[in-house]
């Protein structure tokens, strides 16, 4: 049997160490060179950065990697001990933990230089927060896009966001989106001093789609091959590190290669854990801390976990056909992640439709008690799951402060469920 | 205190009486869920408005129905609110606004969809979301301006509004507007006269009365209280999470401080300035627009600087210490606790931080915290005098 900790395919690879010379790059450039560059939420139109030649570190990547570290509990700790307390969120945070309080060196790398600009999507009521402070510390300009409410609700969003997400997310909302885009593409315009294009952003689009195009064909071999061909570990990395550079050259022969490798295995009947009896889904965000986690019920129960939101949520959430307004079609893409990932009815629906597609036995909910506007949608989540007869458990954690993880009860928490409910389903 | 006090005591206590009251009489009841909702057109389209408290004897009860579906992430009040709705309470509304004043807001909006798509509750009042956003700019402005023109054409489905009923509601509601501003002069004066528990919940039932009621009570009150003796205890302005109850108000008081402000709807700053209308439907309802816009406290005001106004500019105004409140359920206001922490420090104005829920009573240890603090302000006062 293949250990758990293997990567098996050489997509993985080819993800890690590409971005790993893309961050390298960065640092040369922004250190030696003194380019500018910018911080941003993962939900933001990343797509006018690489458009205008600003590259972006995302702000839960760079959580992620902090995490991956383990050097939440020295950050979180150091901000607490200037004045933030315990309550508040954590996955947004960490990074601005990792510049303003204790050894801002301790970061990976040495920690983030100054960016020229910090830029978040306000879906919470913290964000804001975070992103004022932290560009008040570095001294850096911050734009916030602010995030109007869905009132048009069909359920089954993800059949109409390609081709009908004109009516799909209300013209009023995407009126309000690109006006905002205005303001940012002015600044990015500033920066890098080069001029927004229309046809150009069209092309990227475009790239974005057969990206995305690429990774609904993983998805559906996925579901149908008898067997996961990829760990949902191995899926996150190949699909996250291109989702940061999503419709560049590289991001799309990335995703291209990850199919055809993907493809392969299934042709050649070859499955992540072969001895996979049970499949699992993942709710929520990602446990950076401990992503072994998700290949620790395979030797034991047969159980693999084949499905997270990272893979499904890029054909569902990404493609849009008909370019005519590309602006638009981008304002489209990113004014209702929050809903789509977090909110009834969206996420219910979706997370039910992709567990009976992926043949899913059962599912693990991440309620992160510390990350509260995560938390949310969730009941509603393990009731459309359960009255579907998926079961479902939700565990409390968070999925970048390990200080209160524990890894060895939760384990048994999750084999437990498994072993009497999912197995028994 | 008097019989007008007594009463908006009443109305305090009992939030939804009114508001049933005037269902029974046949009048068309809408509800919203916290300050930010235009009371003026509401009123204008001919319904009895009021907010959806909730009660405070509810707050300290299970809330079974929310349970199953709310995650606990959700603050008590909000958490209410939703085992209200589910509960039937407020099925006579013929309508519920819910603003986008937070997060939580918006969710709860979400979640009061789905309940009535999934069909989970057949007592649920129609909802809609008045998606008043916050950030200061000319973008957001017009979008606002555009959602409450939205949020009057759902109202006409009730009842037409004209100018000659918005210049009315308007009218009404901006004598209560005064009458509070005579109240709160009361408080922050020279020597105020009038206790800060009394005036915040005399404040607080603004949002279940007629206005036009409540503003002769208040006068009346106000009227009485000029007579009243002098308090002299420390002045103390309280900041964080906003409080719909006045038991941290009492514990401070217990303690000889006086509570001579409170950041927050549902004190100082539930109505600041009049609402000024112009001539026509389309001026006037961008008058009530500006007004709830820029003078309305939300945790999603941008920039913080626009937050901080009122908070910085109170301060200067002879405050003797602060007290933030960041109950265990707060995870918004404590982001802002350092920077005005620090902003007192300079200005050397003392601060104490309370991270307790005052609703089900404060420790011994946050009570002898209080008593430290209060002293020490006493200390520095008579040295200062001295």
């Amino acid at each position: 049997m293949p250990r758990a900790s293997e990567k098996q395919l050489e997509s993985t690879r080819a993800s890690s160490e590409h971005q790993k010379t893309w961050f390298a790059e960065l640092r040369r450039n922004v250190f030696d060179e003194k380019k500018p560059y910018a911080i941003a939420q993962a939900d933001m139109p990343l797509e006018l950065f690489h458009l205008l030649g600003v590259p972006v570190v995302s702000n839960q990547w760079w959580a992620a990697v902090v995490s991956a570290k383990q050097l939440s509990g020295y950050f979180f700790d150091a901000l607490h001990a200037a004045g933030y307390h315990e309550g508040l969120c954590r996955y947004c945070s960490l990074s601005l933990a990792s510049s303003i309080s204790g050894d801002p060196a301790k970061a990976p790398w040495g920690g983030l230089p100054k960016p020229a600009l910090l830029a978040a999507r306000l879906t919470c009521d913290c964000i804001q927060r975070v992103f004022e402070t932290w560009a008040a510390s570095f001294g850096a300009e911050f734009i916030a896009l602010d995030s109007p409410g869905a009132t048009h609700l069909p359920p089954r969003w993800w059949e109409l966001s390609r081709d009908r997400w004109r009516e799909l997310y209300e013209p009023h909302r995407l009126d309000f989106m690109v006006a905002q885009f205005g303001v940012l593409i002015h600044a990015l315009e500033r920066i890098s001093r080069i001029k927004f294009s229309p046809a150009r952003l069209r092309s990227l689009m475009e790239g974005v789609n057969r990206q995305e195009e690429y990774f609904d064909e993983v998805r559906d071999l996925i579901c149908s091959a008898p067997q996961t061909p990829v760990r949902m570990n191995e899926q996150v990395i190949n699909v996250m590190n291109a989702q940061w550079h999503r419709g560049t050259d590289w991001a799309v022969s990335h995703a291209r290669t990850f199919r055809d490798e993907v493809r392969h295995r299934v042709e050649q009947g070859i499955a992540a854990y072969p001895g996979e009896k049970l499949r699992l889904m993942w709710v929520g965000a990602g446990l950076w801390h401990d992503t072994d986690f998700y290949t620790a019920f395979e030797e034991s129960l047969g159980a693999v976990f084949v499905w997270s939101m990272y893979l499904a949520f890029g054909p569902d959430g990404y493609i849009r056909y008909g370019l005519d307004d590309p602006l638009r079609a981008l304002a489209s893409r990113i004014v209702s992640m929050n809903e789509q990932l977090h909110n009834p009815p969206w996420a219910n629906e979706w997370i039910v439709d992709q567990a009976k597609r992926h043949r899913i036995d059962g599912a693990v909910i991440l309620v992160p008690e510390n990350s509260r506007p995560s938390a949310t949608g969730t009941f509603f989540i393990k009731h459309a799951l359960e009255n579907a007869g998926i079961p479902a458990l939700e565990i409390w954690a968070d999925m970048v402060d390990a200080r209160r993880w524990d890894g060895a009860s939760m384990r048994q928490r999750v084999a437990k469920f498994i072993e009497t409910r999912v197995r028994r389903a | 205190m008097s019989g007008a006090f007594e009463k908006l005591l009443w109305h305090y206590q009992h939030r939804s009486a009114e508001a049933l009251a005037q269902h029974k009489a046949g009048m068309p009841v809408v509800a919203f869920t916290s300050s930010m909702v235009p009371w003026e057109l509401i009123r204008a389209a001919g319904c009895f408005p009021v907010l959806i408290g909730p009660d405070l004897d509810v707050l300290d009860k299970p809330t079974p129905l929310a349970d199953s579906l709310m995650e606990p992430v959700f603050d008590s009040r909000i958490r209410a609110i939703f085992n209200d709705v589910l509960s039937g309470a407020w099925s006579f509304l013929r309508l519920l606004i819910v603003p986008r004043t937070s997060e939580p807001e918006n969710k709860l909006y979400l979640y009061l969809r789905e309940v009535t798509r999934q069909k989970l509750c057949d007592k649920q009042p129609p909802v809609h979301l008045y998606d008043l956003l916050h950030t200061r700019s000319s973008i957001s402005r017009k979008y606002g301006i555009d959602r409450t023109k939205d949020l009057m054409q759902r109202l006409e489905g009730i009842a037409p509004i004209s100018s000659k009923s918005l210049a009315s509601a308007i009218t009404e509601s901006n004598a209560a507007r005064a009458a509070l501003r005579r109240l709160q002069k009361l408080r922050q004066g020279e020597v105020p006269r009038i206790t800060g528990s009394n005036a915040h919940m005399i404040t607080g039932a603004l949002y279940f009365m007629n206005r036009a009621e409540y503003a002769k009570l208040v006068g009346e009150v106000c009227r009485e209280c000029k007579s009243a003796k002098p308090l002299r205890g420390p002045r103390l302005l309280i900041k964080g999470m906003p409080l719909h109850h006045p038991r941290l108000h009492q514990a401070l008081e217990a303690h000889g401080a006086v509570i001579v402000a409170e950041d927050d709807w549902w004190g100082s700053r539930a109505v600041e300035a009049n609402v000024v209308p112009g001539r026509g439907v389309a001026s006037i309802i961008s008058a009530i627009f500006e007004n709830y816009y820029l003078h309305t406290p939300s945790p999603r005001v941008l920039p913080a600087a626009a937050a901080d106004r009122w908070f910085q500019d109170s301060v200067r105004r002879r405050i003797d210490g602060v007290v933030f409140y960041l109950p265990p359920e707060d995870d918004v206001y404590g982001w802002d606790y350092p920077r005005q922490r620090d902003f007192l420090q300079t200005s050397e104005i003392p601060s104490l931080l309370i991270r307790e829920d005052a609703f089900c009573g404060l420790s011994a240890g946050a009570n002898a915290q209080i008593r430290d603090f209060i002293q020490k302000i006493r200390r520095s006062r008579h040295a200062a005098r001295v």
